[in-house]
């Protein structure tokens, strides 16, 4: 078979400034203990909240593969005992949105929906209550600042997963379209696009962040060599 | 099903044997205990050992990783300089003092200076404090004009003593809140650190503590379900550990073994343990049923180990309660430590098998952040702050009655690996959540936040 040669790579005309960012956790003033309030709070609660229970708490429960998507859904199930329901707002990738005003519009749809057809779960009283919270971020730089792609690798492999979750996850709250800053830069600045449609593509649902950052490094890896 | 309140001992339990393994702690030391008939207290629990000094930043690298310091001492260098000041009522004993002293050096070693100082009181104060306590968790309580006297003239004989200069006063609980009244003196941003669960509280305690509260510029809880409607922001800062103290740093296996020895524990078999005080809401009588069930398909062993019978005459009656129920089962071993044992407890927590915190109650539920830490796959109680830290079959398992707590003991025993898995989720958990260096980030975002630093309630 006839080896394709493929183009040597671009040399980024910019630096990935890698950044990290920490949250401090308020305590909200809404709480639900049946589904129907846990409905009017979701209509009703800051967009900070709905950040905290859905893009944060992922951060928050990085390590685990399957069985976690976010704080409504899990409370749903542990404390509302309504699996179709769980099992609905399980299925919201956050990854589908790129401002709070679209997770929180899905969320209230699929209870909305839900409540409709089963009227008798509206009022049913909660094991315990759902207390919303909401998230203060702060952003950081990090010492990491790679200008080629194998430097770029080699920092991805360092950096917390704090950071990875800021860069790949949080990112298209900020950059306002479906990508992340990973693929954002190597495909603007170093003209991989099959790379970042690739990376794109990662299931954060069904691995952990740190197998996120395995999958992201070996997918580079991958256009390195 | 059974009933999940106190449980009253039963007239037809068994009486202790003599082969009970009871470890009584001593007196007032070094007289020994037996641990069981012809074996002597181990000479390593007869004396508290010397404390070995607090960790700097650096030591923990190798626990969160170099990014999650280099993240500290980023956050430390926007409030570098910042002076602050903790106060609460104990220099030594209780969690919040355990949890001071390795605080206040790790925030100043980022040179963020920090001083420590504690209240004096008579014991007038302390017996009014206590009572504030236990009413405030929802004990009936009927508040006197002399209580509130005594509660207002300590705390303002402490105001009239101490300076305020800092720039972020930090009061720990109940005891000190009155001090709040300085506030006019200082430009202090005050905050108040409530350790207890204010769920429930007794109304008339409450409704007077609650004006020196709404006074503060924030306060902080350990858990949503423990806070108040207030006008203030309240934030929320889990309890945590310290991954490098007695109880919880790594031991080489000889320690665990030479530990496990000296009390007479078979690790060649699986060893169930509830580390906890001999209190009802803990239900060691619980757990020793929910073992007796399990152990019709499962070979194990039970380790209670707790301490306190000695100093509370109702731990005393658990005690007996705890030894009725385990009657002449040899593999039932029960440790009534001195509270100086972190050694031990970390070497007991890590040759078991899996780690039980049975409570029908709870604060926060510390032992089982500890169990978690230590990757040990854990069942509790799903109440207090505990479901906060165990997510159900994954990063541990939440019961609700004796028969569910033998359900899973026996599960556990007999799915090694769904027991590994949720063991290794439940140390990761406490990693990126319960650990000292994620309260020392917390406070640096605090003191950041109260400096007038905006931060951004969603990525912009």
């Amino acid at each position: 078979m006839p080896t394709v040669e493929r183009p040597p790579l671009r040399k980024p005309e910019k630096t990935f400034y890698f950044k990290t960012s920490e949250h401090l956790l308020r305590i909200g003033r809404e709480k639900a203990t049946t589904l129907e309030e846990l409905l009017k709070a979701l209509r009703e609660c800051p967009d900070s909240s709905i950040f905290q229970h859905t893009f944060r708490t992922l951060q928050e429960h990085h390590f685990i593969r399957q069985g976690f998507s976010n704080d409504f859904a899990h409370w749903s199930l542990s404390a509302c005992h309504e699996p179709i329901l769980a099992e609905q707002l399980a299925s919201v990738d956050v990854r589908e949105f790129t401002d709070i005003a679209g997770v929180r519009g899905r969320m209230v749809e699929i209870v909305e929906e839900f409540l409709q057809e089963h009227p008798r779960s509206t009022a049913r009283a909660a094991h315990e209550p759902f207390y919303f919270c909401a998230a203060d971020l702060v952003v950081l730089p990090t010492p990491f600042a790679p200008d080629t792609l194998p430097d770029f690798v080699d920092a991805l492999r360092q950096v917390s997963l704090h950071s990875i979750h800021h860069h790949f996850i949080e990112a298209r709250l900020r950059l306002k379209r479906m990508s992340n800053d990973f693929s954002n830069w190597l495909e603007q600045e170093v003209g991989l696009r099959d790379t970042a449609l690739a990376i794109e593509r990662i299931d954060i649902y069904t691995n952990t962040l740190e197998g996120v950052r395995q999958q992201i490094a070996r997918i580079v890896g991958q256009a390195l060599n | 099903m059974k009933s999940e309140q106190n449980r009253a001992p039963s007239p037809d339990q068994p009486q202790a044997s003599k082969t009970l393994t009871v470890v009584e702690p001593p007196a007032s030391r070094p007289a020994a205990a037996p641990v069981r008939p012809g074996r002597e207290l181990p000479s390593s629990v007869l004396t508290p050992p010397v404390p070995p000094p607090p960790p700097h930043l650096d030591d923990y690298e190798s626990i969160i990783g170099a990014a999650q310091v280099e993240a500290l001492r980023f956050l430390a260098a926007d409030v570098k300089g910042k002076t602050v000041k903790m106060v609460n009522s104990t220099a030594v004993g209780g969690g919040v003092a355990e949890m001071l002293n390795r605080l206040v050096p790790l925030l100043s070693e980022l040179e963020v200076p920090t001083h420590w100082e504690v209240i004096t009181g008579g014991n007038d104060f302390f017996e009014v404090t206590k009572a504030f306590h236990n009413a405030l968790h929802g004990t009936e309580y009927e508040l006197t004009k002399n209580a509130q006297e005594i509660f207002l003239m300590y705390n303002e004989q402490n105001l009239q003593r101490m300076q305020f200069e800092e720039e972020v006063v930090v009061i720990h609980d109940p005891q000190p809140a009155a001090l709040i009244r300085a506030k006019a003196r200082s430009k202090a941003k005050w905050v108040w650190r409530c350790h207890i669960d204010l769920s429930n509280p007794n109304p008339s305690v409450w409704e007077f503590l609650r004006p020196c509260i709404e006074k503060y510029d924030a306060a902080i809880f350990s858990s949503q379900s423990f806070a108040r409607q207030l006008p203030i922001p309240q934030y929320l800062f889990y309890p945590c550990i310290d991954p490098l103290s007695e109880k919880n740093k790594e031991l080489d296996d000889s320690v665990i073994q030479k530990v496990c020895d000296e009390f007479g524990i078979d690790r060649s078999r699986p060893i169930v343990t509830q580390v906890s005080r001999f209190d009802r809401l803990k239900d060691p009588v619980g757990v020793i049923e929910a073992y007796k069930l399990a152990k019709k398909y499962v070979d194990c062993q039970l380790v209670l180990a707790g301490g306190g019978a000695k100093d509370d005459p109702e731990g005393s009656v658990v005690l007996q309660e705890v030894k009725e129920a385990a009657g002449n089962d040899p593999d039932i071993i029960i440790l009534d430590l001195p509270p100086w044992c972190a050694l031990e407890i970390n070497a007991i927590q890590r040759a078991s098998a899996l780690v039980v915190q049975k409570s029908l109650r709870e604060g926060f539920g510390l032992t089982v952040t500890e169990a978690l830490w230590k990757g040990k796959p854990t069942i509790a109680g799903a109440v207090g702050g505990i479901p906060n830290q165990i997510i159900h079959k994954l990063t541990g398992v939440l019961v609700h009655s004796v028969e569910g707590c033998a359900f899973q003991i026996r599960y556990l025993l007999t799915h090694p690996e769904f027991a590994r898995r949720i063991g290794m989720n439940g140390r990761e958990q406490v990693k990126e959540n319960f650990l000292m260096t994620t309260n020392v980030k917390r406070w640096l975002l605090l003191f950041r936040i109260l400096s007038g630093s905006k931060p951004s309630p969603i990525p912009t």
